[in-house]
C-alpha cells in the first residue's frame, strides 16, 4: 500500500498555479504529484489556515497594485501585512501592468484570483482525504523546539503537527517543496536536534515522517 | 461647620464628572474625596436608574460611561454642542412645518448636515459622522422631540434660508433619493458603490457583469487599516464568495443571503465608518477612550458579520463542484508573475 502523503502549504500552492507548458518546473512536479496521487493527502489545520492566510495576502497584493495604479506615488512599503517578498511580486506586477486601464486590470486580477481560490478550494474538497491536528491541539513544547531551527513560526507550526501525527501512525511522507529550510541535509539535522533533546512529548525513540521535497527530487 | 451632601447631590456630582469621558470607580472615589465601596453603591444606583452604565468590568477595574441617550454610542457632546443642535433641529422642524410638511428623521438629519457644513452657517464645528445611511449630525435627529431654540444663532438668518433651499430641492425626493445624493454630495465613493450595488441586486433581473464591476470598485475603494484589517478581509471576501459561486450557481438564486450578508457586511463597515470620522476630530482622537465607546459595538458587528459571511461561504462550498476552470487569456501574465509566489517570507 502507498503511504500516506502530507502535504505542506507550498506543494498546494504550487499545483493550483500550474498552468500547462507555461510553469516552471517546481510548479510541475507538484502538480504532477498531486494528479498522480498515490495514497492519502493529509493536511493539518495550520495549513488550512495558511492557505487562508495565503488567499488574503494575494487579495492585498492585488489591492496594492490597483492602488498604485491610480495613484502612482502609492508607497507598498507602507503597508505592514506586506514582506518584502510580497512586495517584489507587488512591484513586478505594477511595473507590467501600470499601462492598462485601472478598471480592466481591476477585472483580471479579481477573474485571477477567483481562479486561484476555487482550484484551492477544489483541491480541499475532492482531494484531500483528511485534516489533523487542530490548531488548539499543536504542541508548543515542539514548536518551539523547532523553532530553534527553523525561524518561521507557521512552518514550525506545520512541522509540529506532522511530527505529532507521526506518533500516532505509520510512516508516511511529508512533502514539502521549501528549499530554504527543509532541504535532505537540513532535515536530518532537525530529527537529531529532537531526537538529542528528549521532549516529553515526544516518544524515546520518535518517528519522524520521510521527507519528500519535491525541489530535490527528480 | 461641614454639611453632609445628601445622596442626591452626590449622584448629581458623579454625573457632572462623567458628562466629558468614561471615568473608573478609583477615579471617582478621588474627586468625590469618598471611599470605593460608597462611590460604587451611587454608581449602581445610577446605573439602575438608567443615568450611567458600565462599560468596563475588571475586578475593582469598573469604567462608568454616562448616558444621555440623544446621541449616537452615547458619546459625549458639550452642554454648548447639545444646544446648538436641538435648536438646529427646532428651527428645522419649524421650517417644514412653514411649509406644511412634516420632516421624516431622514429628511431632519440631512437638513441639518446640509446647514452644518456650509461654511455660512457658522456651525461647521458641530460633530457630524458617516454610519449607515451616509452623513448624520452625531447628535440623533429625533423628530418625536419637542425641540426648542435654547441657543441664539449669530448667522440665524442664512441657516433659515438654507433650510428652505434644502427643502424645496428635495421636497420630491424620496428618503432614499435623498440619502443617495448626499453621498453623491460628500463624495464618499464607498457609500455610492453600497447604493449602485444594493440597485443592481434589487432588480428582477441580474447583470453579473454590471454587479461585478461595482463590487471591483468596491475592492479598490474599501479602506485598508492595520487597526482595522477584517473591513478588507471581509469585504474581499464577501467579493470573492459572490465571483466563486458564480461559477456554480445563478447569483439570483441566492438573492436573500447575498443580500442578509451584505446588510451585515455594510452594518459593520459603517460602524468603522463612524469610528473613522469621528476619530478625526480632535475631541476624540483618543483612540483608548473611543473604543470604550465604540468597542463593544464593533465587535458585536465583526461577529455578525463573520458569521453572515460563512453562512455564504457554505453555500458556495456546497455548490462547489470539480469542474476544470481555464484561466481567461488576459489573466495568464498575472499567473505568470505570482507563480513563483507561495505566501512565505
Amino acid at each position: 500500500m502507498n503511504k500516506a502523503s502530507f502535504l505542506d502549504t507550498n506543494v498546494i500552492i504550487h499545483y493550483v498555479n500550474y498552468k500547462e507548458n507555461k510553469s516552471i518546473d517546481i510548479i510541475t512536479k507538484c502538480y504532477s504529484y498531486i494528479s498522480d496521487k498515490q495514497g492519502k493527502f493529509i493536511i493539518c489545520y495550520a495549513t488550512l489556515n495558511e492557505l487562508f492566510d495565503v488567499i488574503k495576502k494575494r487579495a492585498i497584493i492585488y489591492k496594492e497594485v490597483l492602488a498604485k495604479v491610480e495613484n502612482p506615488n502609492h508607497s507598498f512599503e507602507k503597508n505592514k501585512s506586506l514582506s518584502k517578498r510580497d512586495i517584489s511580486y507587488a512591484e513586478k506586477l505594477y511595473l507590467t501592468n501600470k499601462q492598462i486601464e485601472l478598471k480592466k486590470l481591476n477585472e483580471i486580477l479579481a477573474s485571477e484570483r477567483e481562479i486561484f481560490e476555487i482550484k484551492i478550494e477544489q483541491f480541499l474538497k475532492y482531494q484531500l482525504d483528511e485534516k489533523v491536528i487542530p490548531i488548539e491541539t499543536i504542541n508548543i513544547e515542539l514548536v518551539n523546539k523547532i523553532r530553534e531551527i527553523i525561524l518561521n513560526y507557521a512552518d514550525c507550526k506545520i512541522l509540529a503537527s506532522a511530527f505529532q501525527l507521526q506518533n500516532e501512525r505509520d510512516i508516511f511522507k511529508f512533502v514539502t517543496a521549501d528549499k530554504t529550510d527543509l532541504d535532505p541535509n537540513s532535515y536530518e539535522y532537525l530529527k537529531e536536534h529532537l531526537e538529542l533533546s528528549k521532549l516529553s512529548s515526544l516518544s524515546k525513540k520518535p518517528k519522524f515522517p520521510e521527507l519528500v521535497n519535491l525541489m530535490f527530487e527528480n | 461647620m461641614v454639611t453632609r451632601k445628601t445622596a442626591e447631590q452626590i449622584k448629581e456630582e458623579i454625573l457632572f464628572h462623567l458628562n466629558n469621558e468614561p471615568i473608573s470607580i478609583e477615579q471617582l472615589r478621588k474627586k468625590l474625596d469618598s471611599n470605593w465601596s460608597t462611590t460604587n453603591n451611587y454608581l449602581e444606583e445610577l446605573s439602575r436608574e438608567g443615568k450611567v452604565k458600565e462599560i468596563i468590568s475588571a475586578d475593582k477595574a469598573k469604567i462608568y460611561q454616562r448616558i444621555f441617550g440623544d446621541t449616537y454610542f452615547d458619546i459625549p457632546i458639550s452642554l454648548e454642542e447639545r444646544k446648538k443642535f436641538r435648536t438646529l433641529f427646532s428651527l428645522i422642524i419649524k421650517k417644514y412645518k412653514e411649509m406644511n410638511k412634516i420632516p421624516n428623521k431622514t429628511q431632519l438629519a440631512k437638513t441639518a448636515v446640509k446647514v452644518i457644513h456650509s461654511p455660512e452657517s457658522g456651525l461647521t464645528e458641530l460633530p457630524t459622522v458617516w454610519y449607515l445611511y451616509g452623513l448624520i449630525p452625531l447628535m440623533i435627529a429625533d423628530t418625536s422631540q419637542d425641540y426648542q431654540e435654547e441657543f441664539v444663532f449669530e448667522h440665524k438668518q442664512k441657516i433659515i434660508n438654507i433650510i428652505e433651499v434644502f427643502i424645496i430641492e428635495n421636497q420630491d425626493k424620496k428618503t432614499k433619493q435623498i440619502q443617495k445624493e448626499q453621498h453623491k454630495e460628500y463624495n464618499d465613493r464607498l457609500y455610492q458603490l453600497s447604493d449602485d450595488f444594493l440597485e443592481l441586486i434589487g432588480k428582477n433581473s441580474w447583470d453579473n457583469n454590471k454587479i461585478f464591476e461595482v463590487l471591483n470598485e468596491f475592492f479598490i475603494v474599501c479602506p485598508l487599516n492595520e487597526e482595522f484589517k477584517e473591513v478588507f478581509n471581509f469585504t474581499e471576501r464577501f467579493i470573492s464568495t459572490i465571483r466563486k459561486l458564480s461559477h456554480f450557481d445563478k447569483l439570483e438564486n441566492n438573492k436573500t443571503k447575498i443580500l442578509l450578508t451584505f446588510d451585515a457586511l455594510w452594518k459593520f463597515i459603517a460602524t468603522y465608518k463612524f469610528y473613522e470620522t469621528i476619530s478625526l476630530k480632535r475631541k476624540f482622537s483618543d483612540k483608548n477612550l473611543l473604543n470604550l465607546y465604540l468597542g463593544n459595538a464593533i465587535s458585536v458587528r465583526k461577529s455578525c458579520a463573520e458569521e453572515s459571511l460563512s453562512d455564504l461561504y457554505s453555500i458556495y462550498l456546497s455548490k462547489l463542484d470539480n469542474k476544470e476552470l481555464e484561466l481567461a487569456p488576459e489573466t495568464e501574465k498575472v499567473r505568470e508573475i505570482m507563480q513563483g509566489w507561495t505566501g512565505g517570507d
